[in-house]
């Protein structure tokens, strides 16, 4: 619009400077009169240029104002609704809790290879390890629960499934949560901190005394029952405890069993475990502790069967920081058979383990010793229960933070000699070494 | 035009350096039934200290401050930080806090939730209190 009416007065102007320029040209043949007409048309001519351009001035105000007229004003109530939409939405992300959204499973898994079965020496090549999940239902602030099931292969080759914890506790505070269930034993570092679950560990796998009842180990390492568990904090660290009491345990086929349906005798076990962990300063990172626990073990021996009261006090200090983890752990067993001759029977065991948690990977290096007395039908009739002592030099390399490949190479030596009782084969015949070298690998994950 | 652009680069450099100025400060908030001292936050998000008296603690952490949180506060960094929660899950059944997307959600969860706490970056508003600044 605008430019339609600039057009024309253009034309105009120009054809009157046009015209102008011609009057020299025209002066000699043309009298003053017509000077005089020209001069008053130029001066008209001036004046609708002049009155042109103050029209094309009030048109151009005239449309800006149109303009910002033509602009929807913000409306208050939209504005405000649309805000309180935004604020809603925050809320409810804010206030949404991992309660609401499902149920996560969290698990891990691992293979092994190598030319000895890193659980059973009678096995050699590759294993399928272990398939953990684990489950932490929210059921409130103050009740918690945790079920952990594991697919794994036992010491007869078939994967077998097992309800490797289930308990559920209320936590009253930071000082006392009450757990009820099948839970890991309360004693020394690696029982409860490096259970299942191999990428969480350094090292490729337990010390053999301390591993599952299943996989070698010769310890109560699950127990059902009541567990009270807290910590107290000071300035510089704080003070943990454990107690704990279950079902006596049992030997059944050679392995101990945590009798999770009860026990027949009805005898409990006692344990505690006192520790402290020191917070800031030079010892940050160190962590020391005591336990002991006393038990009833009965057994499945059809002709002479026993019934041991087992008695260990045990110790342990871990120092786990950025660069090093130290782990050392001892205990020491006086037993005595309750159904055999009096007396106290004796047997110790123990590791330490060194680690270097190096920028390219963790190297570590681990000694292990059991002295376990072969009169004591608590070590005797267990599949695994020989004395041993086993040298171990490994690293573990991290893929990314979920992943991880290990290495390790050992030398186990079985120190007893075992021949056959009424109650098992010897070592020889179930295909167990006397000594070995081991080269084994390991792939763990977590999920 | 010399003019504007000396102008342009002085509103420029005020700009700058008001927003440095902002940058540094972070605020850890808890709902005002949490009665908590600063030097007791490492612990709460350790997971170490689940009670404020008889309050149970909900912590939260903030994606869009977490970064400096764990610098300043932790010492570690997320990934460690992420290592830590995954032993702990597994080994007694905690939870890791939830994590909240912005300093907006974190005071919105703060404010509504009691025994909540969390940390922004911005100015904390009513309904929040402040346990520390770092």
């Amino acid at each position: 619009m605008l430019n339609k009416l600039l057009i024309p007065a253009r034309a105009i102007a120009l054809g009157v400077v046009l015209s102008t320029a011609s009057l020299p040209a025209a002066a000699d043949s043309v009298s003053d009169a017509k000077l005089d007409e020209l001069q008053k048309k130029l001066d008209q001519s001036m004046k609708m240029i002049e009155a042109l351009a103050a029209r094309v001035k009030e048109l151009e105000a005239h449309t800006s104002t149109a303009t910002v007229a033509a602009a929807p004003a913000p409306d208050p109530q939209r504005l405000q609704a649309v805000e309180q939409k935004v604020a809603q939405i925050e809320t409810a992300n804010a206030t949404r809790q991992s309660d609401d959204s499902g149920l996560p499973i969290h698990g891990f898994a691992d293979v092994n290879t190598g030319n000895y079965n890193l659980y059973f020496p009678y096995f050699k090549g590759t294993n399928v390890g272990s398939l953990d999940l684990y489950l932490t239902p929210k059921i409130g602030d103050s009740v918690v629960t945790l079920a952990e099931l594991i697919f794994e292969t036992g010491p007869d080759g078939t994967v077998g499934t097992d309800l490797e914890r289930f308990q559920i506790g209320y936590q009253f505070n930071d000082q006392a949560t009450v757990w009820v269930g099948r839970f890991h034993t309360p004693y020394g570092y690696v029982n409860t901190a490096l259970h299942h679950g191999v990428w969480l560990a350094d090292a490729l796998r337990r010390p053999k005394f301390a591993n599952f009842e299943d996989k070698g180990g010769v310890m109560p390492a699950h127990t059902t029952g009541v567990w009270v568990t807290g910590a107290l904090r000071e300035d510089n660290g704080k003070f943990l405890y454990d107690f704990y009491t279950g079902n006596g345990q049992r030997i059944m086929g050679g392995i101990v069993d945590m009798q999770n349906g009860g026990n027949e005798h009805g005898a409990a076990m006692f344990g505690s475990r006192l520790s402290y962990q020191f917070i800031g300063g030079a010892a940050d990172g160190l962590l020391v502790g005591v336990n002991g626990f006393t038990d009833k073990v009965n057994d499945d021996n059809p002709v002479t069967p026993a019934l041991i009261r087992l008695n260990m006090v045990g110790a342990y200090a871990v120092y786990d920081t950025d660069t090093w983890e130290h782990i050392i752990e001892a205990y020491s067993f006086r037993d005595k058979n309750l159904n055999g001759a009096p007396g106290t029977l004796q047997s110790e065991m123990w590791f330490a383990q060194f680690a270097y948690r190096a920028r390219w990977g963790v190297p570590y290096i681990r000694y292990e010793r059991a002295n376990l007395d072969q009169a004591d039908p608590y070590f005797n009739e267990q599949t695994f229960g020989a004395s041993y002592y086993r040298s171990a030099l490994g690293v573990r390399f991290d893929i990314n933070a979920k992943s991880s490949i290990k290495f390790e190479v050992a030398h186990t030596r079985n120190t007893d000699d075992r021949p056959a009782t009424d109650y098992r084969p010897s070592d020889a015949e179930i295909g167990l070494p006397q000594q070995f070298n081991e080269i084994l690998a390991q792939y763990a994950v977590r999920f | 035009m010399r003019i504007q652009i000396l102008a342009l680069l002085f509103g420029t450099f005020l700009v700058a350096w008001t927003s440095t100025a902002g940058a540094g400060d972070l605020v850890v908030i808890c709902n005002p039934s949490v009665s908590l001292k600063a030097d007791e936050v490492r612990d709460v998000y350790f997971g170490d200290k689940g009670f404020a008296g008889t309050v149970k603690l909900l912590p939260a952490d903030n994606s869009a401050a977490q970064d400096a949180f764990l610098e300043k506060v932790m010492k570690l960094d997320a990934k460690k930080y992420a290592g830590v929660w995954i032993k702990k899950a597994f080994r007694d059944g905690s939870a890791p806090p939830p994590v909240k997307a912005s300093d907006a959600e974190a005071i919105a969860y703060v404010k509504q939730t009691p025994g909540a706490c969390s940390y922004i970056t911005s100015a904390p508003s009513d309904g929040v209190v402040v346990v520390a600044k770092f």
